[in-house]
């Protein structure tokens, strides 16, 4: 009978108690309140830079990005990548280490590495990447990296990459070649050497 | 506006008696239907907000009509319900189409026909039967029946589950519930709704209002344990296991949709309107006025009347964001070893309690 | 009198149910509200995790190791890590160390979190659910500002980390530490000493300790029934010897020794000693080059290797066949939520099916370790 009562007691104590938090948690909405107006308003993003002397080299993983100008299209990249979501196409450039204003070939990087191959296509496949961030240190020219952040200038907050049509998804970072170009530097013209 | 008087009104117009009971009928439902729906609509907004406030969010938000729903979410529920009739109306191949069309609306019926006795304020009753009381607990089990139609109609094997349980746990609940407002009962000694109320007029010492709740401390206890088996009857948490989500997907519901679907959320509210009205009524002095001598008029009584039901509404809301659901054996364990021993007592307190200091 | 048998109803629970935590198939034969039989069927987020490491770099088996139990990305890295080093006999510096401590141990609250959370939702409490996924947000955050990513960290790596740690850092970390731990409390006060929860989970599904170890079944599962078995502690990797911690275990408060209850007041109890662990380890944190030892290959030589860690769910093996190449041979992950889910077919059968539910949600499983 003590047992039973006892039971009672507990419970209507115990289920007071919870009563009374979420209670306190209704009064205090206003200092409690955690919910986020999605559109009108984002979710912060951490500011930091991780140590690379790139600027970009933001901590954010939202998308990467290539500085196509630095790409000496080494393949590295692509090889690390788990998912193979990076596809690169190279041709041998006529000359090492120089420009071709046609195409927008820069020659040399900003680390003022000479480059031998023009890259025809470096696309990154955005719906595969699986975000490992595992492309980003092999590359010797630093040029493929994860942006978005604050401390982007090129993406400011940058979490929200929907396309209405999935190929818009896959990136195209090399410039544009028109097949005539590229059969052009594919079978460089002997007159050119001379 | 009752029943009553619409008639008498009618036989002045001329000798058809018949017709003109129709008529007044459906003049009386017209408001009550438009009531609930709008009830329906002020409820679910309430419940959101406050199961947000209580969760740390804020619930439906928003600047403006469109893609927003309106300052502060106003026009969420009003989004939800367009959203409820506009969808597809499924209907299972292997159901039993009959029961499963008719079913929400007998459940919704029960719910419905019980606001016939609910007395808003002094005037605005549909029906002051002398039986009122009764009829509404009567009425208000009629729904079970709708519940096992639509589980066994559905078939489907949460939905027979869901049933099942809900049958087992409506009746259940019936008996502790019923057990409390004979408490009250012996007090008034009458079943007229108007009549409980009338008994509760005055105010003890002139300021502690004369309400059946605090006459005895017995009356107190029954209080309780009336509106805890109201929220079994109306599937309300901790008691909501016929609906039980994490079990059950959604109940006896689970094949519904569309406007049907709509029905029986509706008839929950509505359900759980009549649990507090009748709490009100018997045990909160209905539409009597809290303070002695002011606000006594009968818009004042539809005041205090709809802000006590909805006060009750309210803890239901909090309840049903605090607590985790019994398992079905508890739900009766509390049901047959708690609540029905304590009411049983509870007559004898009131009764005795009454006879000494009465 | 004979026995009254009454009709049996085959039900499937899964694979799309609300509290299958996952994509779960449980076939239930159930006598009314009692369940007979019950038999899990697994398979349906089966990704071929390890037919896939056999065809990837070994550092390109990290991502796919976070993807197997995604709630505890850290502890799923850490231990590839740790079995990758000792297989190459890499000695990281005392920083990573450190740092992979206080990350796996974040995470283990993160889990936690999770896994009581939805035991609350499980037995229909809401309110707790949203809460503890709030303070998880705030781990998530933590994990953010470190290493970018909010579930998916690839972030320890062999022979280092990706990152280095944030600036402030520490004020940060030992700032949410403060802010959490009287939640715990809270979350007590509201779900834990909540009677109606009580009632739901003390004495249901009763784990007995012999059972436990005859199923594999490890963790906060095993703990929970009183064997005192925590990796950490009993086999210390990476650098667990140095902290002061305790292993909790279920004393049967409300019940018996090894019911839900035990179970959930173990991970509760847990979350504890994992904020006793990263104080420590944030106080004792020394500077050092997180990628100093990162071999600029990974080729580790002949042989097999097995080594366990203890994750938010108990033993998580990793047993690795080298063959010289930079891909490994083969790739075997002991998953411990494997080993709860077979034990659930023995200690759930004839309870309700309530209770069904909320013993699956206590023995806290992710379908994603489980098909891997």
């Amino acid at each position: 009978m003590k047992k039973y009562f006892a039971n009672i007691w507990g419970t209507i104590t115990t289920l007071k108690t919870g009563m009374g938090i979420t209670w306190r948690h209704m009064i205090n909405i206003k200092k409690d309140n955690v919910t986020l107006q999605y559109p009108e308003e984002r979710w912060p993003r951490p500011e930091r830079d991780i140590g690379f002397e790139h600027e970009d080299y933001n901590v954010i993983r939202s998308r990467l990005h290539v500085d196509i100008d630095d790409c000496i299209g080494c393949l590295k990249c692509e090889r690390a990548c788990p998912v193979d979501c990076i596809k690169i196409d190279t041709i041998k450039a006529p000359t090492r280490g120089e420009d071709i204003p046609d195409i927008g070939h820069t020659g040399v990087t900003e680390n003022g590495t000479n480059k031998a191959l023009v890259v025809s296509r470096f696309t990154i496949d955005m719906s595969e990447c699986c975000y490992c961030n595992l492309c980003v240190y092999p590359c010797p020219e630093e040029c493929i990296y994860m942006v978005g952040g604050p401390n982007s200038p090129k993406h400011p907050i940058d979490y929200e990459f929907s396309e209405f049509n999935r190929k818009d998804l896959i990136y195209e970072f090399s410039k544009p070649l028109t097949s005539e170009q590229k059969s052009e530097l594919m079978n460089p013209k002997p007159d050119a050497e001379a | 506006m009752t029943v009553d008087a619409l008639m008498n009104w009618f036989a002045k117009l001329g000798d058809f008696p018949e017709l003109a009971f129709i008529l007044a009928v459906l003049i009386c439902a017209v408001p009550v239907f438009l009531f609930i729906a709008l009830y329906a609509l002020v409820a679910i907004y309430g419940e959101l907000k406050i199961s947000s406030f209580m969760q740390d969010k804020v619930g439906p938000m928003g600047q403006g009509v469109g893609l927003h729903a309106g300052k502060w979410g106003l026009l969420q529920p009003v989004a939800d319900a367009l959203k409820l009739i506009l969808k597809e109306d499924i209907i299972p191949t292997s159901a039993d189409k009959k029961l499963f069309i008719l079913a929400p609306f007998i459940v919704f019926i029960g719910a419905f026909i019980a606001f016939a006795a609910l007395p808003f304020n002094q005037n605005l009753i549909i029906a002051d039967m002398n039986i009122g009381i009764f009829y509404i607990l009567a009425v208000s089990s009629l729904g079970v029946i709708g519940l096992i139609m639509a589980g066994w109609s559905s078939n489907n094997k949460w939905s027979l589950y869901g049933a099942m349980r809900s049958a087992a746990q409506i009746v259940s609940y019936e008996i502790p519930a019923a057990l409390s407002i004979i408490a009250v009962i012996m007090l008034t000694g009458t079943l007229s709704m108007q009549g409980i109320i009338q008994h509760q007029s005055g105010f003890v010492w002139g300021i502690l209002p004369n309400w059946i709740i605090f006459q005895n401390p017995f009356t107190f206890v029954a209080f309780f344990i009336f509106f805890i088996s109201g929220l079994a009857e109306c599937n309300r948490t901790p008691f909501d296991i016929p609906e039980a989500e994490s079990e059950l997907v959604a109940g006896a519901f689970t094949e519904y949709s569309g406007m049907r679907y709509a029905f029986f959320f509706l008839s929950e509210y509505a359900n759980m309107f009549i649990v507090s009205g009748i709490a009100v009524t018997a045990f909160l002095g209905g539409w009597q006025s809290p303070i002695p001598g002011i606000f006594t008029s009968p818009a004042w009584g539809l005041w205090w009347f709809m802000s006590k039901a909805m006060f009750l509404i309210f803890v239901m809301i909090w309840f049903r964001w605090t607590f985790p659901r019994l398992r079905v054996d508890q739900l009766m364990n509390v049901c047959w070893k708690g609540f029905t021993p304590i009411a049983m007592v509870n007559i004898f307190g009131v009764g005795i309690w009454h006879l000494m200091l009465g | 009198m004979g026995v009254v048998q009454g009709d049996q109803m085959v039900l499937n629970i899964g694979p799309q149910h609300p509290s299958t935590h996952g994509v779960l198939r449980l076939q239930v034969r159930t006598d009314g509200e009692i369940v007979s039989e019950i038999k899990p069927y697994i398979g349906y987020l089966h990704r071929c995790f390890e037919k896939h490491c056999e065809n990837v770099t070994y550092e390109q088996v990290i991502p796919f190791t976070d993807r197997c139990d995604y709630i505890a990305s850290m502890n799923n890295n850490f231990g590839y890590v740790v079995t990758m080093e000792e297989l190459m006999e890499i000695k990281v510096p005392e920083r990573v160390e450190y740092i992979r401590v206080i990350m796996a141990e974040l995470n283990r609250i993160a889990s936690h979190l999770l896994a009581l959370g939805t035991y609350g939702l499980d037995v229909g409490a809401f309110t707790p659910f949203l809460y503890m996924f709030r303070d998880r947000e705030r781990i998530l955050d933590i994990f953010e500002l470190t290493c970018g990513a909010r579930l998916l960290y690839n972030y320890m790596w062999v022979g280092g980390v990706s990152h280095d740690l944030p600036k402030d850092f520490e004020r940060i970390c030992i700032g949410f530490l403060d802010y959490f731990e009287p939640k715990i409390k809270e979350y007590n006060d509201l779900l834990t000493h909540n009677k109606i929860f009580l009632e739901r989970t003390a004495d249901v599904g009763v784990l007995p300790p012999d059972v436990a170890i005859s199923f594999g079944v490890s963790g906060p599962n095993l703990r929970g029934s009183g064997v005192k078995w925590d990796v950490r502690k009993d086999e210390p990797y990476s650098i667990y010897d140095r902290f002061e911690f305790e292993i909790p275990l279920g004393e049967g408060e409300f019940g018996t020794v090894g019911d839900s209850f035990d179970r959930y007041w173990v991970r509760v109890c847990e979350m504890k000693e994992s904020i006793k662990i990263i104080r420590q380890a944030i106080k004792n944190l020394p500077d050092g080059d997180v990628f100093q030892t990162i071999p600029k290959k990974i080729r580790p030589p002949k042989g097999s290797i097995y080594r366990r860690t203890e994750s938010p769910r108990g033993d998580l093996g990793y047993y690795i066949i080298s063959d010289g190449s930079p891909k490994p041979f083969r790739v075997k992950m002991r998953s411990p939520a494997f080993t709860a889910l077979s034990s659930l077919s023995e200690i759930a059968q004839g309870w309700m099916l309530s209770d069904v539910i909320a013993i699956l949600g206590s023995l806290d499983i992710v379908l994603g370790e489980i098909d891997r």
